[in-house]
């Protein structure tokens, strides 16, 4: 617990979080954009990690949550006041994480990887279905609010991710979360409630994803099933994790600033290229380097002081 | 509608469609069965092996009687520059083989991601088709194009034959080994990295000559890959990972799932269905139709 929350870390990302929240007030436009771009990816790989990176278990449909939440924000736009829509987008997510937690849970390793995603994938025929059959081609999202105040919500969700990431790794919860990971069996044995903390921690990394999506959803200003439930973000956030490597709130902050990073000089020019790379780092992060950025920068660092020492 | 439930015409549909799904399944299950290691790129090897043949047949128009052969050979190279480049790292790292599943799903995504995007580069995203022998061919009260006959009868005698190769040579009898009990067979001598390779290029080599045969019937893409790897996925979760016969059994079910489910509840309907049987499978029985029990709890 100390070991996060010591008052310099505080005071570190209270400057942190104080100087992005300023971005708005003197950036123009794209750079607002790029801002949100950036914090949503923090907000979606923190959560991610919360769960797959603490307990092991590998999530390849993540973009389910953030899908849904879009989706159930999109129905209820309009009808109930704006909060209360976004809300209920994390409220379905998390719901959702529960129903199919504990089913999807009972099974590990390859099973579940491909599970996650199977589900993904279903849940997005399904509302595709739904919306070919109600005979909407997509659902216009008026009267959102201006750029301005959702960059500052994506700032919110961030600092959230990362403050959830931080507490939860270093509390009980977390060291039980990591148990798991290690060996579940032993972690069980000695008294880890296993299948209500892999519930449990499903549920909490589907709620800002959720939230997230609802956001999002008010900044495309469209719906469409098939971009909000694309497996492309699910993808993006394990690359964010592998790269930025470990399972830190710093994984979620390198990864993010380096993908996005990325993405704005590459993206929109050479789409196909950037996939191509993206594709090249997975493996290259997979099989070259497993401590990823965060342990390079380690390395880097020990280098460093061990030359100073001499 | 009952007639349509015992027309000949549809079996034959279900089992031509099965044939495909047992060929691009059984490439799968053997590097799974014996590496362990998820190859969610196996269709995109399928898409390699369907533009390559689209491209002989363009240019020089030739038919599966030279993409065929050169599919295989394909599939052996890609084989071979996959074992180097990334299975020998995975199984050798102590770090990897901890995680082993996982972190070859991750990598393996990785390789799908580029040969998607590369194939994309230089090929563009243009859906793209050739016709070839495509004349109907009536036998009884069935007709078929000659091309799906054709496609039938090669994956059939290709499956047989990786059957015999499985059954009765004695590398195929090791490669069964290796599948089973990888320690006890490493133990009386088998050459693990040999059984490998080997196994990597066979199934590899399957994926890319399922490429040429589905090039002749359907309109090929870069993105056509994904969903051969889900079906596929399906079938071998469906049989058991790394039962290779329990596979093609079940190639032959999802064959006529959705071809019958097509025929009952119109094409929109075949993700859903494909997705849906996918997580049924996973959340009910995980070790597959004809596995024994390994879910916890």
């Amino acid at each position: 617990m100390s070991k996060v929350l010591s008052l310099r870390m505080l005071a570190a990302s209270a400057v942190a979080v104080a100087f992005m929240a300023c971005v708005p007030l003197w950036g123009d436009d794209p750079v607002v954009g790029v801002g949100i771009n950036l914090l949503a990816w923090v907000a979606l790989s923190a959560s991610w990690i919360i769960f797959s990176g603490l307990t092991g278990y590998v999530s390849l449909g993540h973009a389910v949550f953030y899908g849904i939440g879009a989706y159930v924000t999109a129905l209820l736009w309009l009808s109930v006041p704006m909060g209360v829509s976004v809300a209920a987008g994390g409220v379905a997510a998390a719901s959702l994480a529960l129903m199919a937690g504990y089913p999807c849970l009972r099974v590990r390793g390859p099973y579940f990887v491909m599970l996650t995603f199977g589900l993904s994938q279903f849940v997005k025929f399904v509302v595709i279905e739904i919306e070919t059959a109600l005979q909407i081609g997509g659902r216009l999202i008026m009267g959102a609010p201006p750029l301005q105040i959702l960059y500052w919500l994506f700032l919110g969700m961030a600092t959230a991710a990362i403050f959830l990431l931080a507490v939860i790794r270093y509390s009980r919860f977390g060291s039980g979360l990591r148990a798991i990971r290690e060996d579940e069996v032993a972690a069980e044995t000695i008294g880890v409630p296993t299948v209500k903390y892999k519930v449990l921690a499903f549920a909490i990394s589907a709620v800002i994803p959720g939230l997230t999506g609802g956001i999002m959803l008010m900044r495309s200003g469209y719906l469409e099933p098939d971009t909000i439930f694309d497996p492309t973000v699910s993808l993006t956030m394990i690359c964010i994790a592998v790269i930025g490597g470990g399972n830190t709130p710093a994984t979620a902050l390198l990864g993010s600033l380096f993908l996005v990073g990325l993405s704005e000089t590459l993206w929109v020019r050479f789409p196909l290229v950037y996939m191509v790379l993206l594709g090249c780092l997975l493996v290259t992060f997979v099989l070259a380097v497993p401590q990823g950025l965060l342990g390079l920068l380690a390395s880097l660092t020990s280098l460093v002081h061990a030359r100073g020492g001499k | 509608m009952i007639d349509v439930v015992f027309s000949a015409q549809l079996a034959l549909a279900a089992i031509a469609a099965g044939a495909i799904y047992a060929l691009v399944a059984t490439g799968l299950n053997l590097v799974y069965g014996t590496l362990r290691l998820l190859n969610i790129a196996h269709g995109d090897f399928v898409m390699i092996g369907a533009y390559l043949a689209f491209w002989i047949f363009a240019l020089l128009d030739y038919g599966p009687a030279l993409s065929l052969p050169l599919s295989v050979v394909a599939g052996i190279l890609l084989g071979l520059a996959t074992y180097k480049g990334l299975v020998s790292t995975l199984t050798q790292r102590r770090a990897h083989s901890e995680r082993l599943e996982s972190n070859s799903l991750l990598a393996f995504f990785g390789v799908s991601i580029v040969l998607q995007n590369g194939t994309a580069l230089l090929f563009t995203n243009n859906i793209r088709a050739y016709r070839y022998f495509d004349q109907v061919i009536t036998l009884g009260s069935m007709s078929i194009t000659g091309n799906r006959l054709l496609t039938l009868v090669i994956s059939t005698f290709l499956a047989l034959a990786t059957a015999a190769y499985l059954r009765f040579t004695l590398f195929g009898l090791a490669t069964r080994a290796v599948i089973q009990n990888r320690d006890a067979s490493s133990i009386v001598g088998i050459n693990l990295p040999r059984i490998y390779v080997v196994s990597l290029c066979f199934g590899f080599s399957l994926a890319c000559a399922s490429g040429v045969l589905i090039s002749m019937m359907d309109p090929i893409s870069p993105i056509m890959g994904f969903g051969y790897s889900i079906s596929a996925f399906v079938v071998i979760m469906l049989g058991g990972l790394g039962n290779l016969f329990g596979g093609i059994t079940a190639a032959f079910a999802l064959g006529a799932i959705e071809t019958y489910g097509l025929a009952f509840a119109g094409s929109n309907y075949r993700s859903l269905l494909v997705y849906g049987i996918f997580v049924l499978v996973l959340v009910l029985r995980p070790e597959g139709l004809f596995g024994k029990s390994q879910a916890n709890r």
